[in-house]
């Protein structure tokens, strides 16, 4: 069988559709000279790769977070930013209820379930904000607007957002999104809600704290919203 | 915001040089925040700003070999001079000068699918060429880099 190098290269690469793939791969593996091409196909992708790996670990210059706003640099790097805080010692969030919330847990097992939502938990419409909308994708004019999702130490699913009635970090649970910590309302500007920077700091640092890993990428975020975040 | 380490990597390879690299993603990111509004939500953010990264660096290329391209080879003359790193310098601008000798429309085929991982139907519609044409860019690209680096690929 005649295989091209374009396809050599696809099937090199894993891009390569069926059942050609396969008709490929039978071909590599009875024919050393394919095989040795394979190879070297592959040992180019990881050399080029390797090459230009070293500029994601570098810290962004600060010429280009600096578009972002003030806050942003806090949010690039996630996991570093909560080591230094756990050398630092920072002082905490001061706007979580903690135990408010307790209180309001305990009520909410108390209350008749009709459709009600319990206290402490997300309305309706946050609900649904926190249920559909993804940081890569949200509109620019949504009403709330998702910050970053991340899981916390107990693998819940947690959302940081802003918005015009409210800010918070909310984690979800059997009954719906628990409302965490919640703060002021973000003031809108150019479309988007842009919080004062102090409670923009505050919310990031208690997701850090709060945060069991890494900020969800986008795919994530898309997995753990076809999963109903749960 | 997260995208700007990828962003910083396909910058550094498309203008070869760390410096114009960032340049580069700094033009692409105020020019994403200006158009914002044009990006429509669903899509990729990520393959948006590819692309438009990409446009902004073809109008300057444009522009520069319009201007002559007398600072590059200035430049690459400094790299090659490094102190205790030299062999990691000389080793790392072999695939950096590899990559250089490769037309645009073949490098950024390349950078796309072997260094940032995209499908060839993204790279393609990145591109904005059809699949085919992304296919034969890449294989010929990848040829040359091939020959260029010899058979210690």
């Amino acid at each position: 069988m005649r295989v091209l190098r374009e396809e050599l290269a696809a099937f090199a690469d894993g891009q390569l559709a069926e059942p050609r793939q396969s008709e490929v791969a039978a071909a590599v593996a009875a024919d050393p000279t394919l095989a040795t091409e394979v190879a070297r196909h592959r040992a180019l992708r990881d050399r080029l790769s390797a090459h230009f790996a070293p500029i994601l670990d570098e810290p962004v210059p600060e010429s280009l977070t600096a578009l972002f706003g003030k806050a942003a640099p806090k949010v690039i790097d996630f996991t570093a930013a909560k080591q230094r805080r756990a050398a630092r010692g920072i002082p905490r969030w001061g706007w979580i209820v903690g135990p408010a919330l307790a209180a309001s847990l305990a009520l909410a097992v108390f209350l008749p379930r009709g459709g009600e939502v319990p206290e402490g938990y997300a309305g309706a419409q946050l609900a649904s904000a926190l249920d559909n909308q993804l940081v890569a994708t949200q509109e620019s004019g949504a009403p709330t607007r998702m910050l970053l999702s991340f899981r916390n130490d107990g693998g819940q699913y947690c959302r940081a957002f802003a918005g015009a009635a409210q800010s918070g970090i909310a984690c979800k649970d059997a009954i719906g999104w628990q409302l965490k910590a919640v703060g002021g309302a973000a003031a809108m500007q150019q479309g988007n809600y842009q919080m004062a920077g102090s409670t923009a700091a505050e919310l990031m640092a208690k997701a850090q704290d709060m945060a069991a890993g890494p900020a969800l990428t986008a795919d994530q975020e898309r997995a753990a919203r076809a999963s109903a975040w749960r | 915001m997260a995208l700007l380490p990828r962003l910083r990597r396909f910058a550094a390879g498309l203008a070869r040089d760390p410096a114009d690299g960032d340049d580069l993603c700094q033009a692409t990111v105020i020019r994403a925040l200006e158009k914002r509004d044009l990006w429509q939500p669903g899509t990729r953010l990520d393959s948006w700003m590819y692309r438009m990264m990409r446009n902004i660096w073809i109008d300057e290329s444009r522009a520069r070999t319009r201007r002559g391209e007398t600072f590059v080879a200035e430049e690459a003359g400094l790299s090659v001079g490094g102190g205790g790193g030299q062999e990691e310098a000389v080793t790392l601008s072999v695939i950096e000068r590899g990559l250089g000798t490769l037309p645009d429309e073949q490098r950024e085929a390349v950078l796309l699918v072997m260094v940032e991982g995209y499908s060839y139907k993204e790279a393609a519609e990145i591109v904005g060429c059809p699949v085919g044409t992304l296919n034969s860019r890449l294989v010929r690209g990848r040829d040359a880099l091939m020959a260029w680096l010899g058979d210690g690929v």
